[in-house]
């Protein structure tokens, strides 16, 4: 396995999509699910028939059992589970090569360590991998590449960004959940949990526990069969009234944007939050808050600016504590250990604030750095 | 019954709901189509509502503008008429027949296929390889703009826009859920023919996957149900 090593911005994925450009055709499993998985089938089992090759001869990767995903559509699978799909699919294809852009970060700790076990004996099946990965130390003896143009550009200083103002406490309390996605199997059964203001709760479980989905509950994208969520000891059902207490970075940054535009993001979210008494900080402080995260006009293009800064842009909103309550889902995807470390320290002081904290991370790293409690999602419990 | 079969069907009674005259006409056909549902031994029901709700708006749009404000059917324009406001009505209704039958006999047919893979039907039709691939891109693109209404609905939600539940907010707000699809779309789309598609030349791939099947020969219930079509689109046009 070769591993194309750097910081972010020093042409890692430029480098990596040449190597496979050489190599054509290639397999390739890029950060977000558009470019994992082909996009020509509506269903795992017709993914997989598509990369099958009659005869490949080489040892299967599966991971998880995807004879029972099989009907499901491959987008709504866990950003994990896309990733665990896209190499079995490249397991049972004829392809030689595969070239890997940071989407391993998605990975829990089991999965990713069989993933990378099963691409670094691939030399045994013939199979050649090219990964960029932020999170695999660099090898010994590897030029590490100066970062180029961009990274003036886009660079940020997440020590600079401004204290948020004190934050009314706001305490959690979720009881007898039960969710299950239509004809899916029970991601949340009876399922309790409080939450303390001021505290930062980690949320862990393998690929497809359902992590995100317990993200996408409280923020109101999901309505829960049954259950309850109070907030502030008031009931509070964000499915129906809409959203007021969670600021959410998703793991793709894409699935968060409402605008075009930063200033267009921020002008819709003002005109309606106001409007329900949550006030937002100043237009000021939003533009100084993103150009700490690396964005210095407010009427830059939101889908024109490279996957490793739209990441960072996602985290404006639980940075800037409009809510209370910041909630990021896999925050450090694409980001290299300087950006990370930095991220953490941020998290960290807006917990001190008094803020309440859902995380998301398969980094041990990055979640050591914050004062956290674990919560760990199984068999539709939250323990 | 083989996926040629259905289709052949679904053309044939599409051809006949085209160039039936009247009501009864259509209402043969129409009936023609509600056996091969039943025959599919599925609930018809989700079919029937479905095609429904997509004529509602037209019928309701026609009959405002046909039967409330011209208030003569477009024969009695063309022959000079005085006309009548029940022969718009007959208009209206034919038209919006037309369009149910059309919907329900695509719908149909699907049900006789509901355990099916749309790779495998696709590769089960008697096609040329191009075709074949273009309809599975253009089952693909239906997929992606669902992909991208459930991004955009995240977002906006997530960003407390919108509400998960029907509100006065969501109707006023739709239009930026509209143009955020859009924009998730084509993100989606480009992302995948920027670096995924070239690279792998999945595009081939898929010509080979598609390639290796094997459509399967008309059998007697496909010219059973194809004889069917032909005598109600004959019917039809008596």
């Amino acid at each position: 396995m070769e591993l194309i090593a750097g910081p972010n911005f020093s042409g890692r994925s430029a480098a990596l999509m040449a190597q496979l450009r050489d190599h054509a055709p290639a397999f390739f499993i890029g950060p977000h699910a558009e470019a994992a998985l082909s996009g020509l089938s509506s269903t795992v089992a017709d993914e997989i028939e598509i990369y099958r090759a009659a005869i490949s001869g080489r040892e299967p990767f599966t991971p998880l059992d995807f004879a029972t995903y099989a009907e499901r559509k491959p987008a709504t699978l866990s950003g994990g589970e896309q990733v665990l799909l896209a190499l079995h699919c490249f397991s049972l294809s004829g392809y030689g090569v595969i070239g890997i852009d940071t989407a391993l970060e998605q990975l829990d700790p089991g999965n990713r360590d069989r993933a990378i076990a099963y691409l670094s004996r691939g030399a045994t099946q013939g199979i050649s991998a090219i990964v960029a990965d932020n999170r695999l130390d660099q090898p010994p003896g590897a030029a590490i590449p100066e970062p180029t143009g961009p990274a003036a550009e886009f660079a940020c200083n997440l020590a600079a960004v401004a204290r948020p103002p004190v934050c009314d406490p706001a305490i959690i309390k979720v009881q007898g959940l039960s969710f299950r996605y239509g004809g899916g199997r029970d991601i949340f059964r009876d399922a309790s949990v409080t939450l303390e203001p001021g505290h930062a709760y980690r949320l862990t479980g393998v690929n497809g526990a359902g992590k995100t989905t317990f993200c996408k509950l409280l923020a109101g994208v999901l309505a829960p069969d049954a259950g309850t969520i109070e907030l502030r000891g008031k009931p509070y059902a964000p499915w129906k009234e809409g959203n007021h207490a969670f600021a959410f970075a998703t793991q793709n940054p894409d699935h968060q944007w409402c605008g075009a535009t930063l200033g267009e993001d921020v002008a819709r979210r003002r005109s309606v939050l106001e409007r329900r008494g949550i006030d937002l900080p100043s237009d000021a402080s939003l533009a100084a808050l993103a150009a700490c995260l690396g964005i210095r006009s407010m009427d830059q293009h939101l889908y024109e600016l490279p996957l490793v800064a739209r990441k960072r842009l996602s985290w404006l909103w639980p940075l800037s504590g409009v809510m209370p309550w910041a909630m990021l889902d896999e925050p450090t995807l694409g980001q290299d250990r300087v950006t990370r470390e930095a991220l953490a320290d941020a998290i960290a002081r807006l917990g001190a604030a008094g803020y309440g904290i859902v995380l998301i991370t398969h980094d041990d790293e990055f979640a050591a750095r914050i004062a956290h409690r674990p919560l760990k999602i199984a068999d539709g419990l939250i323990a | 019954m083989t996926p040629n079969g259905a289709v052949a069907f679904a053309l044939l009674v599409i051809v006949g709901a085209m160039i039936a005259h009247d009501l009864a006409g259509l209402l043969i056909i129409l009936a023609a189509t509600a056996c091969f549902a039943l025959a599919s031994r599925r609930a018809i029901w989700s079919a029937l509502a479905w095609s429904a709700g997509i004529v509602l708006p037209l019928a309701l749009f026609m009959m405002v503008v046909w039967v409330g404000i011209v208030g003569r059917a477009p024969h009695e324009i063309a022959a000079g008429l005085e006309g009548s406001r029940s022969a718009a009505t007959m208009h209206v209704a034919i038209i919006c027949l037309r369009l149910f039958i059309i919907a329900f006999t695509v719908q149909a047919a699907f049900l006789h296929f509901a355990g099916w893979t749309p790779l495998r039907f696709v590769g089960a039709l008697t096609l040329p390889r191009t075709a074949k691939k273009l309809l599975v891109l253009t089952l693909s693109l239906i997929d992606t703009i669902l992909q991208a209404v459930d991004r955009a609905r995240t977002a906006l939600i997530g960003g407390g826009l919108i509400t998960r539940q029907r509100s006065w907010r969501n109707l006023r707000h739709g239009w930026i859920l509209v143009q955020t699809v859009w924009l998730t779309v084509i993100t989606i789309v480009v992302g995948r023919t920027r670096d995924k598609w070239p690279v792998e030349e999945t595009l081939a791939r898929l010509e080979g996957t598609l390639a290796a099947r094997v459509p399967g020969r008309l059998t007697a219930p496909d010219f059973g149900w194809i004889a069917l079509a032909i005598a109600a689109g004959v019917a039809g046009l008596r």
